[in-house]
């Protein structure tokens, strides 16, 4: 698997499953928080530990919040796991 | 004198049994009805438990499950209370449910996976068709309504049936609530991780719910028509009280601040004091969440009084639109039987950690308390924020009637719809800029369904035509209500598609918020601070008129001065799809569309100097009971209606110089009015927000100086017809 590649599959996912559109989806861009134009929730982060499980076999459940910063963050965990 | 509403006939089935009497036995004995599932699939999942109902000879087999619940309970409740064919014929029906005709959708998108879909199920699929069916089935020609507040739903029906009654709409009502067991809720509330593992444990482990199905009937009627007929009075309901929390889509209010709003005002409309109530039937549903507020909720309000409190969710479990009617029909047995029924699943240790939490609230552990009970209270809290709570007594006094009839007027409108342009199906432009043009950010809208959004489009527009703006000050003092053909059934179909092609374990907890048919109407509170009544139901294309009309039953009982009342229905390829399989016969291609309307009290709108659009001088709902599939409009109803609208507005047809309707009902009007006008024509068939595009089009005459008197008439499948009667403004 090819990072970039992760990172852009990852970004389209949260793009349809969470309706955002896909030019605010910066892979640094701060996915969670207030500050965030994007702030997503809890609920959010329950499609996004569906969304990696169903594309990568990548269970998040449990998986500390750093990792869920944005979709570098996201990707390098996967990385990790697929190594 | 005020109406007094009692309680004369009750009918339940549930998980616990296939009536009241067995019902109450194994509730009595703390007897548990949750196993394992066997009408979901539930394999892959964490889960595997649910109360299901365990009856193989259900009545009626044409009709989705829920509607087959309902009528059973409902035929108990009816030899209960020993009422007359007659009675029966005139009594309105009042059914609150959450999911409506998930079991028939599960059923036709499996068929559609395997090539062998039934179309008739597309007629079972909204919550529009369960009371119109019920009411078919017992031949009843009174008034109907589908009451979709989620899990608040089957109490809201009992509260709205007693203000009908108090109005004279009625002597008699049926109500109660119903869901049958799905994959949808099941798939959703996995999805959630809000699913307990083992049975569900309220106010003990905290950890999940367990789902359920039933449904629960009682008879409310009138006091003296009760005491005429000779009727078995269980007891009288004293008070009632609705709130929103305009707060989160699916968590309550964390300081419980909605919750004790319902329950104050409940105990402030039967004039009683909080250390009256003795017995308490909470929520109880066993999310960490849940527990945590309505243990606060509860220490607040009532650890003056002691009341005794259990939560008969952990033998029935959650049975959603149901449970506050099956939760409402325990409580009066507790009250009558002076038995308070436990909560089940406590060890030694967790009743010794109980103790700690309980204060001086007696939470009732696993076995059953026999005291005698005067006064007691159920209480039912939604997806949505909708809180709702209700107080029985065998104790009921006179009350002085509020002697000052309200009067309504429209200060606001508000419509987004589609135009008609020819083609097949129609759309409204919801761009990005629609949503920014009013205030509505990109971390709000995104979370919100089609339905939703259109809702909350036309909602903020019409506060804002209307001049107001919710302050902490006047937030308990708006209402809303939302009418409804066929609610999030985009949202609805699509998570229902993904379960059956990919199993329980593929649901989505993105998207199960919003099939919720409430969501819409949460969403709007949420965003623009509504506090007051709140209510969404589903009563096929009339509804967004009928809508109009339950919003001036409720302002009249209620202390609310103002409610944003919207009719929406969306439109999708799966809309347009269910449609087509309909093969109805229509004169415009499917549109979609939200129209709202201020509706308040003139006395407030004079107060605040606000411009009226038009007084509202009568309004009325007709039914003659049809099979839903049936869309065909009988000259009959429209004739009962109008002249119950007339009577109700003291005028005669002649004095009507404008008729607003749909082209389903357009040849039939004019046979006796002139100066008809058909809404669709612009907009394509919106179904309830074209109904409600009646009233903003009179409005609109009126302001153009056209008209004095206008007639707004919409008949919905099913034969319900709902009618208002609007008077230009001086």
């Amino acid at each position: 698997m090819n990072r970039t590649e992760v990172c852009e599959q990852i970004k389209q996912m949260i793009s349809e499953n969470l309706r955002i559109p896909e030019d605010l989806l910066e892979y640094d861009a701060d996915l969670f928080g207030e500050e965030s134009d994007i702030a997503l929730d809890s609920i959010d982060s329950m499609e996004i530990i569906a969304g990696v499980d169903e594309l990568y076999g990548i269970d998040m459940t449990g998986v500390g919040k750093e990792h869920f910063r944005s979709i570098d963050t996201l990707a390098d965990y996967v990385m990790s796991k697929a190594e | 004198m005020a109406k007094r509403c009692v309680i004369t006939g009750i009918g339940m089935v549930c998980a616990l049994g296939n009536d009241v009497s067995q019902c109450w036995n194994n509730l009595v004995n703390g007897v548990s009805g949750i196993k394992d599932v066997k009408s979901v699939d539930t394999e892959g999942c964490y889960s595997h438990l649910g109360g299901e109902v365990d009856c193989y000879n259900l009545p009626a087999p044409q009709y989705d499950r829920s509607v087959r619940l309902c009528i059973k309970a409902a035929d108990e409740a009816i030899n209960d209370s020993k009422l007359s064919e007659e009675d029966l014929k005139k009594a309105g029906l009042m059914i609150g449910s959450c999911v409506g005709g998930a079991a028939s959708i599960d059923k036709f998108y499996t068929g559609v996976l395997n090539g062998n879909e039934d179309n008739n199920d597309v007629f079972k699929m909204s919550a529009s068709s369960i009371a119109n069916n019920v009411a078919c089935h017992f031949g009843m020609q009174g008034v109907t309504s589908n009451i979709v507040n989620a899990c608040a739903a089957g109490t809201m029906t009992i509260s709205h049936a007693c203000n009908l009654i108090k109005e004279n709409s009625a002597d008699i009502f049926l109500a109660g609530g119903t869901d049958s067991f799905s994959s949808l809720a099941f798939a959703g509330f996995h999805a959630l991780h809000a699913l307990a593992e083992d049975s569900c444990s309220p106010f003990n482990h905290s950890n999940g719910i367990t789902l359920g199905e039933g449904s629960a009937i009682v008879v409310v009627e009138e006091y003296e028509h009760a005491v005429k007929r000779g009727a078995k009075i269980y007891c009288e309901v004293i008070g009632s009280g609705v709130s929103s929390d305009a707060y989160h889509i699916t968590a309550p209010h964390p300081q419980g601040e909605g919750q004790m709003s319902a329950l104050s005002r409940a105990i402030k409309s039967a004039g009683i004091k909080n250390e009256e109530v003795e017995y308490i039937n909470a929520h109880g549903t066993g999310t960490a969440k849940n527990d945590a507020a309505e243990f606060l909720s509860l220490h607040t309000l009532f650890d003056c009084g002691k009341p005794m409190v259990s939560s008969t969710k952990s033998m029935t479990g959650h049975c959603l639109g149901a449970a506050g009617a099956i939760e409402a029909a325990i409580t009066i047995k507790a009250l009558v039987e002076n038995t308070a029924p436990p909560t089940i699943g406590y060890s030694d240790e967790d009743k010794e950690a109980l103790k700690e939490k309980a204060g001086d609230i007696e939470f009732i552990a696993n076995e059953s308390v026999k005291k005698e009970m005067t006064t007691v209270m159920s209480n039912s809290f939604a997806f949505g924020g909708t809180n709702a709570s209700i107080i029985f007594t065998k104790d009921g006094k006179e009350k002085n009637a509020d002697t000052q009839e309200k009067k309504f007027c429209i200060t606001g409108i508000g419509s987004l719809t589609s135009e008609a342009n020819g083609e097949k199906s129609l759309y409204c432009d919801l761009a990005p800029e629609v949503f920014s043009s009013r205030g509505v950010k990109l971390g709000f809208y995104r979370k919100l369904d089609r339905f939703s959004q259109l809702e909350v489009l036309s909602g903020v527009d019409a506060l804002k035509d209307a001049d107001i703006a919710i302050t902490a000050e006047n937030a308990s003092s708006i209402a809303s209500l939302t009418g409804t053909c066929d609610g999030p059934m985009t949202e609805i179909t699509s998570f229902q598609q993904v379960v059956c092609e990919k199993g329980s374990t593929a649901g989505s907890a993105f998207s199960f918020p919003n099939t919720v048919y409430n969501a819409a109407g949460g969403y709007l509170s949420i965003f623009t601070g509504i506090k007051g009544y709140c209510a969404t139901a589903a009563n096929g294309t009339q509804a967004g008129i009928q809508a109009l009309c339950h919003a001036c039953t409720e302002l009249s009982a209620g202390t609310e001065t103002a409610c944003v009342v919207t009719g929406t229905d969306e439109n999708s390829e799966n809309i347009t799809d269910i449609y087509s399989r309909m093969n109805l016969q229509t004169d415009y291609p499917l549109g979609e569309g939200s129209v709202s309307v201020v509706c308040e009290t003139v006395e407030s709108a004079n107060s605040r100097g606000a411009k009226k659009y038009a007084e509202i001088l009568g309004r009325a709902s007709g039914h003659i009971a049809q099979d839903y599939k049936d869309s065909s409009v009988k000259e009959e109803l429209l004739a009962v209606t109008i002249d119950k609208v007339l009577n109700n507005a003291g005028i005669s047809a002649n004095d009507i110089d404008l008729v607003y309707t749909t082209y389903k009902e357009k040849d039939l009007l004019s046979k006796k009015f002139e100066n008809v006008t058909d809404v669709c024509q612009n907009t394509g068939d919106c179904r309830a927000a074209s109904a409600l595009m009646c009233v903003k089009m009179a409005c609109e005459s009126f302001s153009e100086g056209k008209g004095n008197v206008a007639l707004c008439i919409s008949a919905g499948n099913g034969g319900a017809c709902s009618a208002v009667i609007l008077k230009r403004s001086e």
